[in-house]
């Protein structure tokens, strides 16, 4: 927090960037003294008593808080949250059960426990909730720029600011510290999220899997503008819903030799394939975890199947547990990204999946029924193969989309990461990338060694528990490890801890720190040599 | 002035002591008195049948030579975790013996699928760590960019297939192939060792890990009994298969129709006895092996290796595995010699490669280490099984042959192998 005062040069900036990207409307501009504080807001809120929470709305209509605690200790810690649909939804099973509307709110923790813990601590909080939803990743930089603003100009007891977000909002926190340098004393970025582009690769090529090889009527993109446009994202996620529901059933009803659901046109010889395979195939080109809540990849029904099942089942059902939701994400994202970018952004007209492949063919042969059949499935999924036609994407849309930032790893103040190893929706290739990208720029001189400290969050050995028949038993509690930014508050509270103490000290903490602060935590590890595979994007 | 004698004197004496003990390296896993070692291998399931004796063994023949002084005074400590033959619990066993077990190096390793992900997961190369002696005849392993850390230890599988091609025509010249294989990198390694080998194949049949059952197994085999004549049947898989595929012939009637190969992966005759597999249904199979027989007990090396097992690995039968796992941990041995007092994870890695090929091991056939080459034995020989499960030079003479994985010729060996060391407790440097 070294040159605050350029803080409003950077709104500018980055809003001239802004406009000229999207068509951003710039209302009124907000100012601190606008902000309106109450103690009965935050007590009711968060329970946190002796706390003045204040609210506001910035110049581009992004809603604020900032709530500070009686008993400040000097440390603000501004939060930007994780991707929310841009479009309501009437009710649909799985992705919105009760149906969704757009939510706007401002959020300024992980969760509203976690938040009422570090207010209890002394910490202020401050986080926003952007005008318009979905990959707002230019607009959520400039809020939490603008939060900070606000939150310094009318506390200006505040000595050290710590900034962390989840998932997107990572993104947009890494985003932040990198394009502005001295903002921010320490980042955390946990369940960090890729470029929209390897994103929406992976949830695309997964979804273009599943309408090619399980039924093609399923549209994927390309979507119409209007309300046209609108029935067909909504009608796509029926779809998507009906062919999972139907590939789990068949699993269920024959584990070993399921068969392909109705709506499938491949041939004959495809479908003599046991359609698990080519659940798992689908998973491995475009990077879907292995791993899910319920399925290890590993363990096994005590009987006949016991080796099998965690060789050649288990990772095809933990693909189709995974995949459900990454593509859904992909029909809702690239709606929303179409509609943003104005054209088609999902692009495989010229991937190689037997590349995309690669070494997971012969380690995963089992599942994939063995490499005749694989390369059977790979056949079908070929460019040459009139009957599953590529998507090519518009070249303006695509602009558009890099345009939104990428991470560059040129990394200024301590840098704290958390991330699981087989979160399906943010894979940990995400910050393998900015790693990457930090000793890139450590060895070109544009970054100091020793910033950045990744902490890694793995489900146990094996998890999967069966039924006295046999039957995998979903967990009543997601397995930690698995899921999308799935953490303990124990967990989220240690990268808290971590993230203040740096930001107050200027220095990110030692290997020797962090292993201290794990030690009790048995699914969190740290290593240095430790990597992840990149999103199929990068490879 | 006398008070100072004293502490000399102290000091002195200290350094003595000291001077005596190895040097403290930096890497992870060994202390002035102990070598922590790691293997991530099958200890249950379908496969822990199998190859389940194979760490046993190893740690069998460390505590051999803990009660011998070990190796320049550290004791080999040995950690084994159970993967069950499945490549994501491999991985997750290999990083626990890495990170959280802080092993030294890894020794035996066992499978393709399930090593190469461990490998990456655990991130052996970057952290390098020596990987010794893995169970595999992939020869992928021995592209040492990508695997810069690993050495094999069994000739490949490409090897093997060229050797078996020149057995077979010359042995059953005028008789139809077909082929059996598992459907991966295993198998395929194989085909393309046939294909090399310029051997003509009848029927190529390729099945999935895992997939086998007795009825498929029965299916195959009543459709390979349609060719005409006694055709040969070689069966390049996995013990289980192997078993599977004896006992449908036996259930089919059909044990004296094939002339059956089984590879040397599967072919290890006391697990197909334990699998269930008639005696008289072995009596007469080719299998293929470059150790000498687990039951000649005239070998030198086995001969130890049985006193061995019987006192430290007590109640387990010794077989082939046990053979395999001993020699393994043999060769671990004077590797650990050979890399010196200052034990460090880039001399051990060097030791194999300078000094690996001279080894004294049990294989009839040479091991292959060097700076360009991290794969083990390179040669073959053929016998037949008896009723009893012993394997016996076919024809009754020991014809090895040794070839590469690639175009090389497959020639016969002049390989002498060295003397046991005595008691065989390895002196090497």
């Amino acid at each position: 927090m070294k040159n605050l005062k350029i803080t409003r040069g950077l709104v500018a900036l980055t809003s001239a960037a802004l406009i000229a990207t999207f068509a951003v409307a710039l209302p009124t501009a907000a100012r601190a003294d606008d902000l309106t504080c109450s103690t009965t807001a935050a007590a009711s809120k968060y329970g946190a008593f002796d706390t003045s929470l204040c609210s506001g709305v910035d110049q581009f209509g992004a809603k604020y808080e900032i709530a500070m605690p009686k008993k400040f200790n000097g440390t603000f810690i501004v939060y930007s949250h994780g991707i929310r649909k841009n479009t309501n939804l009437p009710p649909l099973p799985v992705v919105a059960p009760k149906g969704y509307v757009v939510d706007n709110s401002p959020q300024i923790a992980p969760t509203d426990e976690i938040a009422l813990s570090l207010l209890k601590q002394g910490f202020a909080l401050g986080g926003s909730g952007v005008q318009t939803q979905g990959w707002n990743l230019q607009e959520q930089v400039l809020a939490t720029t603008i939060v900070i603003d606000q939150a310094i100009t009318k506390f200006p007891k505040i000595d050290h600011v710590a900034a962390w977000g989840n998932s997107l909002g990572a993104l947009s926190t890494q985003l932040l510290a990198e394009q502005n340098p001295g903002l921010v004393d320490a980042v955390a970025p946990m369940c960090l999220a890729e470029s929209a582009l390897a994103e929406f690769t992976m949830a695309g090529d997964f979804l273009w899997g599943v309408k090619t090889l399980f039924d093609p009527t399923i549209k994927a993109t390309g979507y119409s503008t209007g309300m046209t446009g609108y029935t067909e994202m909504v009608t796509d996620i029926g779809k998507v819903l009906t062919v999972f529901g139907t590939l789990s059933a068949a699993i269920k009803a024959n584990p070993t030799a399921p068969a392909w659901p109705a709506s499938s046109t491949a041939p004959a010889a495809l479908k003599a394939i046991p359609v698990r395979s080519a659940v798992l195939l689908l998973g491995l080109i475009s990077g879907i975890s292995t791993q899910s809540s319920t399925f290890d990849s590993s363990s096994g029904p005590k009987g006949p199947l016991e080796t099998s099942f965690g060789l050649a089942i288990s990772p095809a059902l933990a693909v189709l547990e995974n995949g459900a939701e990454a593509a859904v994400l992909a029909v809702v994202g690239n709606y929303d990204m179409e509609l943003r970018a104005g054209g088609v952004v999902f692009d495989n007209s010229k991937t190689n999946y037997a590349a995309r492949l690669g070494d997971d063919g012969d380690i995963y042969a089992a599942g994939l029924t063995g490499k005749t059949a694989t390369a059977g499935m790979l056949g079908y999924l070929s460019a040459l193969n009139p009957a599953a036609p590529r998507v090519t994407a518009d070249p303006n849309a695509v602009a558009r989309i890099k345009a939104l930032g990428e991470i560059e790893g040129t990394i200024t103040v301590p840098t704290i990461t958390m991330t699981a190893t087989a979160d399906h929706v943010t894979p940990p290739g995400a910050t393998q990338y900015l790693i990457n990208k930090y000793k890139a720029s450590v060895a070109n001189k544009q970054s100091k060694p020793g910033l950045l400290v990744n902490i890694w969050n793995k489900p146990a050995d094996e998890y999967t528990t069966f039924d006295a028949a046999g039957v995998p038993q979903t967990p009543a509690t997601p397995t930690n490890g698995t899921q999308h930014c799935n953490y303990t508050e124990s967990q989220v509270m240690l990268v808290a801890k971590l993230l203040t103490d740096a930001a107050k000290s200027g220095n990110a903490p030692t290997n020797k720190t962090v292993l201290a602060a794990i030690k009790r935590q048995p699914r969190l590890f740290v290593d240095p040599n430790y990597v992840a595979p990149l999103f199929k994007y990068r490879q | 002035m006398k008070r100072y004698s004293i502490v000399s004197a102290v000091v002195a004496a200290g350094a003595m002591v000291l001077s005596t003990l190895p040097a403290q390296a930096a890497d992870p896993g060994v202390t002035a008195t102990e070598i922590k070692l790691g293997v991530s291998t099958p200890l249950t399931g379908s496969a822990g049948l199998a190859y389940g004796k194979v760490p046993g063994a190893m740690k069998a023949y460390f505590d051999y030579i803990n009660a011998n002084g070990g190796v320049y005074g550290r004791k080999i400590k040995l950690v084994v975790r159970d993967d069950k033959y499945l490549p994501t619990l491999a991985a997750t066993q290999t990083t626990n013996l890495v990170l959280k077990d802080n092993v030294f190096a890894l020794v035996g390793a066992l499978g393709t699928a399930t090593h190469s992900k461990a490998y990456t997961a655990a991130a052996l190369a970057a952290k390098n760590v020596p990987d010794l002696f893995v169970n595999t005849g992939f020869s992928g392993f021995g592209n040492t960019t990508k695997y810069p850390t690993t050495f094999t230890v069994l000739p490949s599988y490409a090897m093997e297939a060229k050797i078996m091609s020149k057995f077979i025509k010359e042995k059953f010249a005028g008789q139809a192939v077909a082929l059996v294989a598992q459907d991966d990198e295993f198998g395929v390694d194989g085909v393309n060792g046939f294909k090399a080998g310029a051997l003509t194949l009848a029927s190529t049949t390729l099945y999935p890990q895992s997939s086998m059952t007795d009825a498929r197994a029965k299916a195959l085999l009543t459709g390979l009994s349609a060719i005409p004549g006694k055709p040969v049947v070689v069966l390049f898989g996995t013990t289980d298969v192997t078993a599977l595929i004896f006992k449908a012939a036996e259930s089919l009637n059909l044990v004296s129709k094939f002339t059956w190969i089984a590879g040397s992966v599967g072919g290890d005759s006391n697990t197909l006895l334990a699998l269930g597999v008639k005696p008289t249904t072995i009596d007469g199979a080719v299998a293929a092996s470059f150790f000498p027989d687990a039951k000649d007990s005239t070998d030198a090396y086995v001969s130890q290796f049985m006193k061995i097992n019987e006192k430290y690995n007590k109640g387990v039968s010794f077989d082939n595995i046990v053979l395999q796992g001993m020699n393994s941990a043999m060769l671990t041995v004077q590797a650990l010699r050979a890399a010196g007092k200052n034990l460090t994870r880039t001399g051990l890695i060097e030791a194999v490669q300078n000094k690996g090929s001279k080894f004294a091991s049990a294989g009839l056939v040479p091991l292959n280490y060097s700076a360009t080459s991290h794969v083990g034995y390179n040669g073959y020989w053929f016998g037949q099984l008896n009723a009893k499960g012993e394997l016996k030079p076919y024809g009754g003479t020991l014809a090895i042959f040794t070839t590469d994985s690639a175009a090389g010729a497959v020639e016969p060996s002049t390989y002498t192998r060295p003397a046991l060391p005595k008691n065989g407790i390895p002196t090497n440097s």
